[in-house]
C-alpha cells in the first residue's frame, strides 16, 4: 500500500512540475541509470543471445535440421521476452540497489528530515527525478539491448552454422503486438522499480545495516515487480492476440 | 512560546517519552540533557513534525503542531528551525546551494537572489570563500557552520540544537555558543538545545531540563541544578560513571 501511495504521489509531484524545477537532478539521474548501464545491458543481452542462439540451433539440429524459423522466432522472443525483462532484471540489480542505497543514506543521516524543514518534499526531489529517468532509459536500454542480444545470436548462427545473414534477421514473425508488449514490459518494469527501490529507501532505519537492509529489499522487490509485471503484461497482450 | 504537553512517545516496546510536560517562553534558552538514548532528540524532533507524539499535544505559540499536515506543517517550519546533530548538509549541493534551498523553497525566491542573500549569510559564518564546495570537501566543524547558515538563513523566531557543539573544537564550540546567546539576547529568539556540553550548559542556559528514563527528571536554572541533591542528576553533571544512574538501553 505505502508503494502504490509513492507511486501516487509520484505522479501527482509530477503534474505539479517537478521536473521542470529538478532539470539537474533528472539530467543526472538520467546518466546514472542510462549511460552507467550500457556497458552491463551490452554483456549481459550479447552474451544471452549467444547461448540462447547456440542451445536453440544444437535442439534444432537434432529435431529437423532446418535453420531459417531460428533467426524470426529468437527475434520475435527477444522483441516480446528476453529484451525488456533481462534489461529490467538488470536495472532491478545496478539501479534499484542504487537508488535505495542513497535514499537510506539520506534518511539514516538526517537529510531527508533536513529536506522536509526547507520545504523541499523529499517525493519531489529524490523520486521524481530517479522515477522519470528509470522509464525512459529502461525503454531506451530495452530497446538497445534487443539490438545487441539478436546480433550477438546472429553472429553464433552465422559463423557457427552458416546460416545467411538475410535468413537469420528475417522479420516476418515479428508482428506490431510483439513490439507493443516489448514496449509496454519495459514501460512498467521502468515505473516498478523506482517505486519499489525509494520505497525501500525512504523505509529505512537503524545505521549502515539498516541501509544494507533496505538494498537487499529493493533489489528484491523491484525484481519480483519485473517477474509478476512480465507475466500480468505477458497475459493480457495474449488475451488481447486471441480476441482479434 | 513553545509547549509539550503530555508527550508520550514508543518505538516498539521501549517507551522514550512517558508523559513530558515543558513549556519555553519567548527568548528563553532551554537546554535539554540526559543520558544518550533518554530521548532528547526525538523530543525537540516533535516540535517541527520530524516525529508525531503516541500522545500529547505541541503548541507552538496558538498553533497545536501535532495535527497538522505535511502541507500545513511547512509555516510552522518557517518559524522554528533545527540544526541537525550530523550538520545534515546535502551532499549533491554546493554549500551555496545547500543555503539557498530554504530561501527557495520557504520564501519562493528565484535561484539567483537566493544565492545572493545566501551568500550573505555564508559571510556571516566566515564561510563564503567555500561557497562553491561540496559538503565532502570541508571538516566537521565548517559543515556545522555551513548548517546553522542555513537553519538562521530564514530569520526563524525558534531554533532548535541538536547537539550543536559536538566534535567542534573548543574555539568553534565558543563561538557556536556565543551565537546562541546572542540570538536569544538582541532578537528574541527562543531556542532549544540538546546538548551534553556541561560548559556549554552552564554558561549560556537559562533553563536545564533533565530526561531521565522518559519524565523530566528537573526542570529549573542553571544554579537549581548546582545546588540539587538529586543523586543521578549529581552523578550526570559531575560526569561520573559509578552512581545510581540506569543507562537505557538504544531502542
Amino acid at each position: 500500500m505505502a508503494a502504490l501511495r509513492l507511486f501516487r504521489d509520484t505522479w501527482r509531484w509530477t503534474f505539479r512540475g517537478s521536473l521542470r524545477r529538478q532539470s539537474g537532478p533528472f539530467a543526472r539521474q538520467l546518466y546514472e541509470v542510462g549511460n552507467r548501464s550500457v556497458v552491463f545491458i551490452t554483456v549481459t543481452l550479447g552474451v544471452l543471445g549467444m547461448i540462447s542462439v547456440f542451445q536453440v540451433l544444437i535442439q534444432v539440429e537434432r529435431i529437423l535440421p532446418e535453420f531459417s524459423v531460428v533467426g524470426p522466432a529468437f527475434i520475435q522472443t527477444m522483441v516480446r521476452e528476453f529484451a525488456p525483462t533481462i534489461a529490467g532484471l538488470m536495472i532491478a540489480t545496478r539501479v534499484g540497489s542504487g537508488i535505495a542505497a542513497e535514499i537510506g543514506s539520506m534518511v539514516v543521516t538526517e537529510q531527508v528530515d533536513a529536506l522536509r524543514l526547507c520545504n523541499a518534499d523529499p517525493i519531489d526531489y529524490l523520486v521524481v527525478p530517479r522515477f522519470w529517468a528509470c522509464v525512459i532509459q529502461t525503454v531506451l536500454l530495452s530497446v538497445y539491448g534487443g539490438l545487441v542480444g539478436v546480433c550477438a545470436g546472429a553472429v553464433v548462427a552465422h559463423y557457427a552454422w552458416e546460416i545467411p545473414w538475410g535468413t537469420f534477421f528475417s522479420l516476418n514473425l515479428v508482428g506490431y503486438s510483439d513490439v507493443t508488449s516489448g514496449l509496454w514490459k519495459a514501460a512498467a518494469y521502468g515505473m516498478a522499480i523506482p517505486i519499489a527501490a525509494s520505497q525501500a529507501g525512504l523505509e529505512t532505519s537503524g545505521g549502515s545495516e539498516g541501509v544494507g537492509t533496505a538494498t537487499t529489499r529493493a533489489v528484491v522487490n523491484a525484481s519480483f515487480c519485473v517477474v509478476v509485471l512480465d507475466f500480468i503484461i505477458s497475459g493480457l497482450s495474449f488475451m488481447l492476440l486471441l480476441g482479434k | 512560546m513553545i509547549s509539550f504537553q503530555n508527550i508520550v512517545k514508543a518505538f516498539g516496546p521501549h517507551k522514550v517519552l512517558d508523559d513530558v510536560s515543558l513549556t519555553v517562553p519567548k527568548g528563553q534558552i532551554l537546554f535539554i540533557i540526559g543520558t544518550s538514548g533518554a530521548g532528547k532528540s526525538v523530543l525537540v524532533k516533535h516540535l517541527v513534525g520530524l516525529i508525531r507524539p503516541d500522545a500529547g499535544r505541541i503548541y507552538l505559540d496558538d498553533v497545536e503542531v501535532t495535527s497538522l499536515s505535511e502541507m500545513a506543517l511547512y509555516p510552522v517550519r518557517k518559524r522554528c528551525a533545527m540544526v541537525f546533530q550530523h550538520s545534515t548538509l546535502f551532499d549533491s549541493m554546493t554549500l551555496l546551494e545547500n543555503v539557498a534551498l530554504p530561501l527557495r523553497k520557504h520564501k519562493g525566491l528565484s535561484t539567483k537572489q537566493a544565492g545572493v542573500d545566501a551568500m550573505r549569510r555564508l559571510e556571516q559564518v566566515g564561510m563564503a570563500e567555500e561557497s562553491g564546495q561540496f559538503p565532502a570537501d570541508i571538516g566537521d566543524g565548517l559543515r556545522k557552520r555551513v548548517a546553522i547558515a542555513r537553519a538562521l538563513t530564514l530569520d526563524p523566531e525558534y531554533v532548535i540544537f541538536d547537539e550543536p557543539t559536538t566534535g567542534l573544537d573548543p574555539m568553534a564550540a565558543e563561538s557556536v555558543d556565543s551565537l546562541i546567546r546572542e540570538l536569544s539576547d538582541r532578537f528574541q529568539v527562543t531556542s532549544i538545545v540538546v546538548s551534553h556540553d556541561l560548559r556549554s550548559i552552564f554558561k549560556v542556559a537559562d533553563r536545564i531540563a533533565m530526561l531521565y528514563q522518559g519524565k523530566v527528571l528537573l526542570d529549573g536554572s542553571p544554579a537549581d541544578f548546582r545546588a540539587t541533591t538529586d543523586p543521578v542528576v549529581r552523578q550526570f553533571i559531575e560526569g561520573r560513571p559509578e552512581g545510581p544512574m540506569v543507562f537505557p538501553r538504544k531502542s
